[in-house]
């Protein structure tokens, strides 16, 4: 062999060796590349199993709340149970209670001592109390569902029915509440006896509209045989107080007026004091017999035919000699055409006698004193007592007309006032639907008193007298 | 002069009887004394005083049924009879016994000096 075939073969082996080279080179390429994507895909797969494990634990998780769920809803089933069962024993302690408050009203209601009757709208009787029961002679069973006016049956003092539009028990209709009260009624017991009651009839308001009426009544015999009994003592205890009264007036009268011989200065002094002193005892008596009848409640309105004029001029004639006394100047003025008048003569006597006497205490010597009389419209009697006296301290104006009340500017200058007589005045003018007023002032200009009264007439009755 | 005129007096407490005794008797009147209504009835019905002054309450025979049974009487029924007492308040007189034309009239003793009940008697006598 030559040696360019040797070369040749060398060279071939060379190429060979390199084409293999590069071969080799590629597969170790694509090895690596290979293996790069298989580390991929076993760090995929690394990925989703790491996710399975999560869901897989988050499935865990959930089971888990499931059961806690389930555990709550057993506890708050429980409580629900509990609670309805507390409940159920409250309803039926509070119905309990409701029910024994009920019955307790219901026992008070019926246990009242006073006699009870309630009615529906329509003047029913739903309710009667023991008392009423005893009271009108009924049980209950008899009179419930029938009409009050049916059950009860008034009559006056001498026994004639009432006519049941005049009953005390008076349903009204605008809802609004109202108290109808009266003494003066009898109630016929189903036996025909009879007993004087007291009755107060209320309406029942339930959301402004009326659903029936309580009725409660008493039996006043006492409270009337007592009032009797007052009155009957105060009579006798005035006239046995007035009797030694009079006597040691006019006992005093005559030594003082010289009827069995003159007295000495000294004697007739002491003697006056005597007098006056026993005067002022026969005013109280009198006052406190007044205030008295006011206050027993046999303050009675009389009204008859009476000559105002006269009536008045006769208060004055009796008080002239305290009024002559001080020397003052008393006029009396009236309008012409003032007539007889249907007024309580002894009502109107009382006030003139009041005001009168408490201008004639309370006027400096030598004093004014006028009455005027006049007749507005013909229905009051208007008197206007003027005097040019002390006049009423400006703070003390209020309390005049008080029970015992005695104004300061008074109380030191006499003693005779009893603090009775505005307060009679003002019950009897009050209690007869008049007015009384009046006007003070105790400046340097004006000074004096002037009461005013308006007295009610108490019917049309009018007839002229003449004026002298 | 003028002819002394009868008043007879029914009062049973002695004090007041007394003094209106004594002061009608200074007035120049003659008086007779009743101490309770039997009496007083007695004396009035047999005497026929000019004017009676008659009290209320009395034993035996009170005021009211005096004046019943003096009233009853034909001399009686017009014969002043003045009622002196001391029940009731002083407006119960009904204008103080002002009117002098009725034959009775009714006073309170305590309200009434003794020399205005001379006067008044005075005056319905017109002595």
């Amino acid at each position: 062999m030559n040696k360019k075939a040797i070369i040749s073969a060398f060279e071939d082996i060379i190429l060979s060796l390199k084409v293999l080279a590069k071969e080799k080179e590629s597969v170790r390429r694509k090895l690596v590349t290979t293996a790069a994507k298989l580390a991929a895909t076993a760090e995929k797969l690394a990925i989703t199993a790491k996710e399975k494990e999560s869901v897989r634990r988050k499935l865990v998780i959930t089971a888990e709340e499931k059961e806690d769920v389930r555990r709550r809803l057993a506890i708050t089933a429980e409580k629900l149970k509990k609670s309805y069962e507390t409940l159920e024993q409250k309803v039926l302690e509070r119905t309990k209670d409701l029910e024994m408050s009920r019955a307790k009203e219901k026992a008070i209601l019926l246990s009242i001592g006073d006699g009870l009757l309630v009615t529906d709208e329509k003047r029913n009787i739903i309710i009667i109390n023991k008392t009423a029961e005893k009271l009108l002679g009924v049980k209950s069973q008899e009179v419930v569902g029938k009409s009050f006016f049916e059950a009860v049956l008034l009559v006056d003092e001498k026994g004639v029915s009432i006519p049941s539009d005049k009953y005390p028990i008076k349903m009204n209709t605008t809802g609004i509440a109202s108290t109808v009260a009266g003494t003066t009624y009898y109630c016929l017991r189903k036996d025909k006896t009879k007993f004087p009651m007291a009755i107060t009839a209320t309406p029942v308001l339930l959301g402004g509209k009326v659903i029936g009426t309580i009725i409660i009544f008493r039996d006043v015999t006492n409270e009337r045989d007592v009032d009797k009994a007052k009155t009957e003592f105060v009579s006798l205890a005035s006239h046995q107080l007035r009797t030694p009264l009079s006597a040691v007036n006019w006992y005093a009268e005559m030594l003082l007026a010289g009827d069995v011989g003159e007295l000495n200065e000294k004697q007739k002094k002491y003697l006056d004091e005597v007098y006056r002193s026993n005067q002022r005892m026969v005013e109280l008596v009198n006052a406190l017999l007044d205030v008295s009848s006011l206050e027993l409640g046999t303050f009675v309105i009389e009204p008859e035919s009476t000559n105002v004029i006269e009536l008045i001029q006769s208060v004055i004639d009796e008080q002239m000699p305290q009024i002559n006394g001080k020397k003052i100047l008393m006029s009396f003025l009236f309008e012409k055409d003032i007539s007889l008048m249907r007024v309580d003569p002894k009502h109107l006597r009382m006030v003139v006698q009041n005001i009168l006497s408490n201008a004639v205490k309370y006027t400096h010597d030598g004093g004014d004193i006028k009455i005027e009389v006049s007749s507005p419209e013909k229905k009051n009697i208007l008197l206007k007592i003027s005097d040019n006296g002390y006049g009423i301290p400006k703070n003390q104006q209020d309390k005049i007309f008080t029970k015992l009340f005695r104004a300061d500017n008074v109380r030191g200058k006499d003693t005779d006032g009893t603090g009775l007589g505005l307060y009679i005045v003002k019950s009897i003018v009050e209690n007869s639907g008049g007015k009384v007023w009046f006007e003070s002032f105790r400046d340097k200009e004006s000074k004096g008193t002037t009461f005013y009264v308006k007295f009610p007439l108490n019917s049309g009755m009018s007839i002229p007298i003449k004026n002298n | 002069m003028q002819k002394q005129k009868t008043i007879l007096i029914i009062e049973d407490e002695k004090s007041l009887r007394e003094a209106m005794v004594d002061i009608l008797t200074i007035k120049n009147f003659i008086t007779l004394s009743a101490k309770n209504g039997k009496e007083g009835v007695k004396l009035a019905l047999s005497k026929h005083p000019e004017l009676i002054l008659l009290d209320l309450i009395m034993p035996e025979m009170d005021g009211t049924a005096t004046l019943k049974a003096i009233r009853e009487d034909v001399w009686g029924k017009n014969v002043p009879i003045i009622i002196l007492t001391n029940l009731g308040t002083t407006c119960d007189q009904n204008l103080g016994g002002a009117i002098e034309n009725k034959l009775t009239h009714y006073l309170i003793k305590s309200d009434w000096r003794l020399h205005a009940i001379v006067e008044k008697i005075e005056r319905i006598l017109k002595v």
